[in-house]
Parts: structure tokens; sequence; C-alpha cells
């Protein structure tokens, strides 16, 4: 098991399996609510559903509504559990305080070196830390 | 951050529950940016109408009102889905009705100014220069950076309620003067702007947002005596293709008398982008999406018309009669619509034909049922209405100039350019 220092966006304690993408997120458009299947063209994330996974992106983009399609999402069951950025953004962290998700960024190490799509990983927001264990 | 003694009380939740969710969003945003602290806002506007908020959004906003919660900052709201004076005879869906009726009701009980309009700026919601704003509507919020010289960042929604009850906000980005210099220059001398109408700004804006990006810009040779509706133009297309908060033109911003004031005295010159000619033809091209030349619909007002343009459209208007398969729109405040009727404007209009539709805009809310009364070709003369509308409705669009448009709504096909 790994564990790494974050800097906490939210309060909590999310566990599950990690889910990885290498490319930012917007929930508006990009996200669909009807089911959190990611659905830009192009995106590295492209026709999966972010639903009950850890969700591991480098940050936010786009439209400053993304916080209302991301809390429909939250609300019919397709929100990830919680959330690691490299480096939170505006859209995101609103969207991880209205849900209550845990929320870390800031990791002490580059998480895209650490944390693999299937992982099981753990977000301890309270404390501030990530567990990765590999299966 | 640092809180005052106050602000912790209002974190616990010793000021209710609202205020507590407040500045739960507030602290979480300001952290991201690593804001020092809270400075107060005077003025607010939210945007979020149902085809984005969707059910569970308005479940929230009825949570958040739970208790009293109420905003202590002057609040605007944006447009919503149809005009209410109107909705019988609009055929407005029973199912929109009661969904804009429970957002209605809760900005009402929060206290919010329910003006339903993106030209608040233009009635009473002005904020001064140097005043800090969180203004979620990203048209409205560079015309208030670059053009008032009020301090606003590209807030959504959240943000702007929770400043909204608040009365505070993170004190990072564009509340900062330091991060409002200019980091790229703009140069449009080489455009014939003497000659430019309105929607010639929008099809520049539309081809440099794609180009400047997130970075502040600052525009060179633009003529200072630049009519309001084509800054407007300018301004509102480019956050269409771009991310920028704000923009300089000098000799208009305040902030931005001269190019050096606006890159910040004695710092080295940025990298210049020289706009031509053949940007602007290219973008006309890409803004229009149409294939089809019959025209189910023109539709003006992205931002909303203002008196000014209603008077220019009545003119074009005047004793003439539009096609019998075609409708127009001119989307509107509730109060150029008072001025409208008052000036005569409505009856030369309602007289050819044409519908004035107050508490919408021309990008967004009509088109859900629109598109369901059979709507699928519209002519418009904003390039901001056409690419929502084509993008997340998917109408086809025409853009063109408000002659153009007049004249496709006589005849019923697209008479402007291709």
């Amino acid at each position: 098991m790994i564990r790494l220092k974050a800097r906490p966006v939210t309060r909590g304690l999310a566990e599950g399996e990690a889910l990885v993408s290498r490319m930012a997120i917007s929930f508006t458009g990009g996200m669909d609510p009807e089911s959190g299947i990611i659905r830009e063209p192009g995106h590295d994330l492209f026709g999966q559903s972010v639903a009950g996974k850890i969700l591991v992106f480098p940050t936010g983009k786009g439209s400053t509504t993304g916080s209302w399609q991301y809390y429909a999402a939250f609300k019919r069951g397709f929100a990830p559990k919680g959330i690691i950025n490299e480096k939170a953004e505006g859209v995101v962290a609103v969207s991880a305080i209205i849900t209550e998700t845990p929320m870390v960024h800031g990791l002490e190490k580059n998480p895209f070196d650490y944390i693999e799509t299937g992982d099981f990983v753990r977000i301890d927001a309270d404390k501030g830390f990530v567990e990765i264990i590999k299966i | 951050m640092e809180l005052t003694p106050q602000q912790k009380d209002m974190l616990a939740g010793k000021q209710g529950d609202g205020m507590r969710k407040a500045m739960d969003i507030l602290t979480a945003y300001g952290q991201c940016y690593d804001a020092q602290r809270l400075i107060p806002v005077t003025s607010v506007h939210i945007a979020g109408n149902f085809p984005v908020l969707l059910d569970e959004g308005i479940d929230w906003l009825e949570d958040l009102a739970q208790g009293g919660t109420r905003v202590r900052v002057f609040t605007t709201k944006n447009p919503e889905m149809y005009d209410p004076l109107q909705a019988d005879e609009m055929k407005i869906p029973m199912r929109l009705r009661q969904r804009q009726g429970r957002i209605h009701d809760v900005l009402k009980k929060l206290g919010v100014v329910l003006t339903y309009s993106c030209h608040h700026y233009l009635a009473g919601n002005v904020p001064r220069f140097g005043d800090h704003i969180a203004w979620a509507s990203s048209g409205s919020q560079v015309f208030a950076n670059s053009v008032i010289g009020a301090r606003s960042n590209r807030d959504g929604d959240h943000v702007a309620l929770a400043a909204a009850i608040a009365g505070v906000i993170p004190e990072w980005g564009l509340h900062l003067k330091e991060n409002r210099r200019a980091d790229l220059i703009v140069d449009v001398g080489e455009l014939v702007l003497e000659s430019y109408g309105p929607e010639d700004f929008k099809a520049l804006g539309w081809s440099l947002g794609k180009k400047i990006g997130a970075r502040l810009p600052v525009f060179i040779n633009l003529p200072p005596d630049l009519h309001i509706e084509k800054i407007k133009g300018l301004l509102y297309t480019l956050t269409v293709t771009g991310a920028m908060g704000m923009v300089h033109l000098v000799g208009i911003t305040p902030e931005a008398p001269d190019l050096e004031t606006a890159l910040g005295k004695g710092s080295v010159h940025p990298p210049t982008l020289a706009a031509t000619p053949e940007d602007v033809d290219k973008a006309y091209g890409e803004i229009s999406s149409g294939t089809s030349d019959k025209i189910d619909l023109v539709i003006f007002g992205c931002p909303q018309c203002s008196i000014q343009e209603v008077q220019e459209i009545s003119e074009l208007m005047e004793g003439k009669k539009i096609h019998a398969d075609t409708r127009f729109w001119i989307c509107t405040s509730a109060w150029v619509k008072l001025l409208c009727d008052r000036m005569g404007l409505l009856k030369t209009l309602t007289a050819a034909g044409v519908r004035v539709v107050s508490d919408v805009g021309a990008a967004d809310g009509p088109h859900l049922y629109l598109k369901e009364q059979g709507v699928r070709v519209i002519a418009v003369n904003s390039a901001r209405a056409s690419y929502y509308a084509h993008n997340l409705f998917g109408m086809e669009t025409w853009f063109g100039s408000t002659r153009e448009c007049v004249l496709s709504a006589i005849s019923g096909k697209w008479e402007g350019r291709k």
C-alpha cells in the first residue's frame, strides 16, 4: 500500500475503484447527467461512466454551469464516490462541496505515477491523504 | 484562508444552515486558488435556467431557501424559458411552466430581483469602477470587467449565490489589480473598422476568441468612439469561443487609457496577434450551421435586445409583413417591452407579424419547446445564439446582420451570406 499526503478540498472518506483520466473534464456537455458517461468526443474516458468511481483527473474545465449538471448526476446516482485532482478548479470544487463528495488535490507526488485505473484507492479528506492498493 | 471571527461563526452554522452552505462553497472555492481572505461584494447576477438546473437543481435551491435564507447583496437573474404573459398563445408545455414557476417562487423567497434579463446593467444592477462583484454569466462578466471596470471572476451560479448570501467572495484572480494586466496584444489596425457593422464585430470576436483562449488581451487601434452595440458584439462573442474573463480595449476600458497602462508600466511587451480580414470572413462560414434555405424562425436577442435595437428592427419592418411560414421573435426584458408598447413600436411590429417576447434570450430557454413545435432552421444576428442553439439544441442556424435577418423573415428564406 502506498500513502500520499494530499490537500483536502472538502471533507470525508471515500474508497473504491480508481478511474484515471489524463484530460481535464467539463461537466456541462462533457458528462451525461443521465448516466455519468463521459461524452466529449476525443476524451480519454469517452464512453466510460464515472459513477461510483474514485475519479482521478488533472483539473476541471468548461462552463461554470457544470456544478448544476454534476449535482443532477449525483442525485440520480451517477456521480463518482470521490475525486482526486492534480490542481482543483472552481467548478469541480463546488460540485464536490454541494454533494459532500470527498475531494483532495495537490498530492505530494504526481498522482499519475502512482494511480492506475482499477487500483483500489482510499481518500481521507479529513486527515489529508490518499492510499493506493494495487490489486 | 484567514477568516474573521464573524466569518468563522457563519461557517460554523451559527447564522443558519443556508449561511453555512454558502460559506462552505466560498471557502472550498477560495482554497482552490489560494485566496487569502474574503472581501465584500456589491453586486451579484445569477444565470442558470431550467435546461441547466434540471429538476435536481430546483430541489437544491428550495433546500437552500429553507429556514429563511436570503441574499444580502443586490442580486439579479438572467432570462428564463418563456414569456409568462404569452404562455397560452405560445403553447408552452405545462411541464415547463411548472418548472419555471418553481424557479420563480424559490428565487423570490431567496430575495433575488426577478429581472429575467441579461442586460441587467441597463436596468439597475450597475456596479461602479473598482467594485468587487460576482456575475455568473460569461458575457456580462467580461462586459463588467472591460467596460465598467468592476471586478468579477468567471464564477458559476453556486459561487455567485453563496456570495450573495454571505456578502463576500474569495479574493483571487481578477479581484486583484496585479492580475488585471494584459498578457497579449491584439492589433485590429489592419481591418477597416469604420465599415464594420455589429455583426462584423461578432465575427471578429468569434475568430479572435479561439486564438486568445484564456489569456487577457489588450486590443489596440480600435476607434475610441466605438458604439456600445459594437463593443457588446465583440465582447459577448469573444467569450463564446474563448475563456477570458477580461479584455482591455485601449481608449474604452477604464484601466486602459493607453497600451502601457494596460500592460503594467515598465513591463516587457507580450506577443502581438494581428487580426486580418480573412479571419473575419472565415468566421462567418464557421458561425452558420445551416444547410436548408427555408427559415422557420428569425430570433433576435442574445444578449436581449436593447430599446435601440428594437427601434432599428421596427423601422426595417414598418409597413412590411413577414412570410406566412416564418416566425419572427424579438427577445428582450420586460421593461424594454414596456417601452416598446409606450413608444408605439409594439403596434408596428405586431402589424408586421413580429412578436416581442420578454423574459427570455435567443440562445437557450425557448429552443426547448420551439424544437417540439417544429422549428428547425433559425436566422440570428448573434453568433452567441448561433453557437448555443446549434450545440445545445441541434438547431440549424444562419448568422448575418439585423437587416439580412429581417429580409429573410419577409421572404421566408435565408438572404444573408453563406
